[in-house]
């Protein structure tokens, strides 16, 4: 029971860092972003190549495990500037409505998808093991060391993005442009930097939980498309909300885990699906309960 | 000559399909991520009736578009009087679980290894009437005072509701009506094809519809449907390998939504040839 439950606040954490890279940009442009998923597979395969063509054979273990994942962050980053290049800046330029940016978002994402498919072919690839397959004993319990670090490391990250928001110059900017773009550039705040800012960071986060994602499944060009689950957790949690998004996903994180043991694992995704609609019908604000106002 | 037969029918199946995703996002600006699975759900109940119970093929296209109207409503429900945003993300789950659901059900469905011996009931001159018949209700429908209604709402929400147009009934309206349209495209397509899979409606294929309808311009009628057939025919009677194909879309559309934000054809329809009274403007502020 108590091991099912730390497999589900596992699988939540990676949920958690999905949800929460697609609450960072739904806060500041307030639309939806579907190109996440992209990212996702992209620093996914980012990932996967560093350590063939770079670290393989030369370091290994926990090491090869840290520099993979600080090479798919620094990828997601990079490749979320790029498409903020590309498909948004433009679009903020010309004021354009919302549902431009929905297309170019959803544009952007088949179009990475397609790319991998183009160079990376849609054969299945898999990552290495980092950890051993051990299991660390604690009071009786069995808990596997992958799960451990997936963990530590997603509570990591979300400390960090969290310190960056409320602690320091550039998250008093983010905070304020996804309050008022316009006041905001008024006070001085270059809001395309701040906007650019953001889509690193969720980029990152992106690329860290594409890696993941990657350990746990295998490597394919639709991983991406698990952003649906971020998407999810993140009605539940109530749209744009960080702590909301952290919420919502460590629980479903849990459900599904409980789902998989009680409907197996093919019917969960219904299952889950049924769970969101009672969750919108009832309580349509989502668990931290702030309405988002649609753009005037 | 089969082989013009045969992307001349899937062409009109697209085009149908097109058609509900033309409703939802060109009228009513929504976005849905979940066409295909209404399709989905439209062509698996009629396919399994006829399988299971011999049921004639008029009846079964009736209730097809309606299970796949019913799953709409059941979809719309709750996402319509929220941000539209939700009806996207749920639109995107919806799509998922009915994969799930069709790959789990093997003993029904066939599971992934797909649904076979459907007789085949649809032929080109079927998909034609189809066609034409859809598109006079679809065009009937955008003329009418619920088109305007939708253009109003898509445009200004808040406008709009103060205008007294009752917004959520008419969404949800707008999103049954495309939903049955849909159905209706998965019934053609299952009794054309005389096979079904799950892994053929995952989102990729609503999303290639989305761009379809914003490619030809997401004000217009005429130029969702140019661009269905152009865009649907054309790369196959060229032969291009499919990943290819979509990166060309996909460089299209992020070329038109920087520098041409209306589409190719903007707000033109082809009834302006012989109207000489100038259309509503639907246009985007």
């Amino acid at each position: 029971m108590l091991q099912n439950i730390f497999f589900g606040l596992s699988l939540g954490a990676v949920y958690s860092l999905v949800a929460v890279g697609f609450a960072l940009v739904f806060n500041i442009l307030k639309f939806s972003n579907f190109s996440h998923g992209g990212v996702m597979s992209f620093t996914a395969y980012a990932g996967y190549l560093a350590y063939i063509w770079i670290f393989d054979g030369r370091i290994s273990g926990s090491v090869m495990f840290l520099a993979v994942v600080l090479t798919a962050a620094v990828a997601g980053a990079i490749t979320a500037v790029g498409i903020e290049r590309v498909g948004f800046r433009r679009l903020r330029r010309n004021q354009a409505p919302v549902i431009y940016y929905f297309i170019s978002s959803i544009t952007l994402g088949i179009l990475l998808e397609n790319i991998i498919t183009i160079f990376a072919s849609s054969n299945f690839y898999s990552y290495p093991v980092f950890f051993s397959s051990k299991n660390i004993e604690i009071l009786g319990m069995s808990f596997s060391v992958a799960d451990f670090v997936t963990l530590l490391f997603s509570a990591a990250a979300l400390a960090i993005l969290l310190f960056v928001l409320y602690r320091t110059k550039l998250g008093l900017a983010v905070r304020t442009v996804s309050f008022d773009v316009n006041t905001a550039s008024l006070m001085g705040i270059d809001a395309d930097r701040v906007v650019m800012a953001t889509f690193a960071m969720s980029g990152a986060l992106g690329g860290i939980s594409g890696v993941f994602l990657g350990m746990n499944y295998s490597l394919y060009p639709q991983l991406g498309q698990l952003v649906v689950k971020g998407f999810i957790a993140s009605v539940i949690g109530g749209l744009g909300n960080i702590t909301g998004a952290v919420i919502g996903a460590l629980l479903l994180g849990i459900v599904e885990v409980a789902l998989i043991g009680m409907v197996g694992s093919g019917w969960m995704p219904a299952c889950v699906f049924v769970i969101m609609l009672v969750f919108l019908l009832v309580r349509p604000r989502g668990i931290a309960g702030v309405i988002v106002q649609e753009k005037a | 000559m089969d082989y013009i037969y045969s992307i001349l029918t899937l062409t009109g199946i697209t085009m149908i399909g097109v058609m509900g995703t033309y409703m939802v996002t060109g009228l009513t600006g929504q976005f849905s991520f979940g066409q295909a699975a209404f399709m989905a759900v439209g062509g698996y109940v009629s396919a399994m009736l006829t399988l299971k119970f011999g049921l004639p093929f008029p009846l079964v296209a009736l209730v097809g578009s309606a299970a796949a109207m019913l799953t709409g409503l059941l979809v719309g429900m709750p996402t319509v009087r929220l941000r539209r945003d939700y009806i996207s993300l749920v639109t995107f789950g919806f799509g998922e679980a009915i994969i799930s659901v069709l790959n789990n059900s093997a003993q029904l469905t066939g599971g992934a290894e797909g649904l076979v011996g459907i007789p085949k009931r649809v032929d080109l001159p079927l998909v034609i009437v189809s066609v034409v018949c859809c598109l006079f209700l679809v065009a009937c429908y955008k003329n009418s005072k619920y088109g305007r209604q939708c253009l109003a709402l898509r445009t200004d929400e808040l406008a709009a509701r103060s205008m007294g147009i009752d917004v959520n009934r008419m969404k949800l309206v707008t999103f049954l009506f495309a939903s049955a349209i849909t159905g209706y495209a998965g019934v053609l397509y299952a009794f054309y094809s005389q096979y079904l899979e799950p892994g053929y409606y995952n989102w990729t294929v609503s999303a290639e519809w989305l761009i379809i309808v914003f490619v030809g311009g997401i004000n217009s009628l005429t130029g969702a449907m140019v661009s269905a057939v152009i865009l649907t025919s054309l790369p196959e009677l060229l032969r291009f390998a499919s990943a290819w194909r979509i990166l060309i879309y996909c460089i299209i559309v992020l070329l038109i939504i920087n520098f041409r934000p209306n589409g190719i054809f903007g707000d033109w329809e082809i009834s302006r040839l012989w109207k000489k009274r100038k259309p509503v403007q639907g246009g985007l502020p």
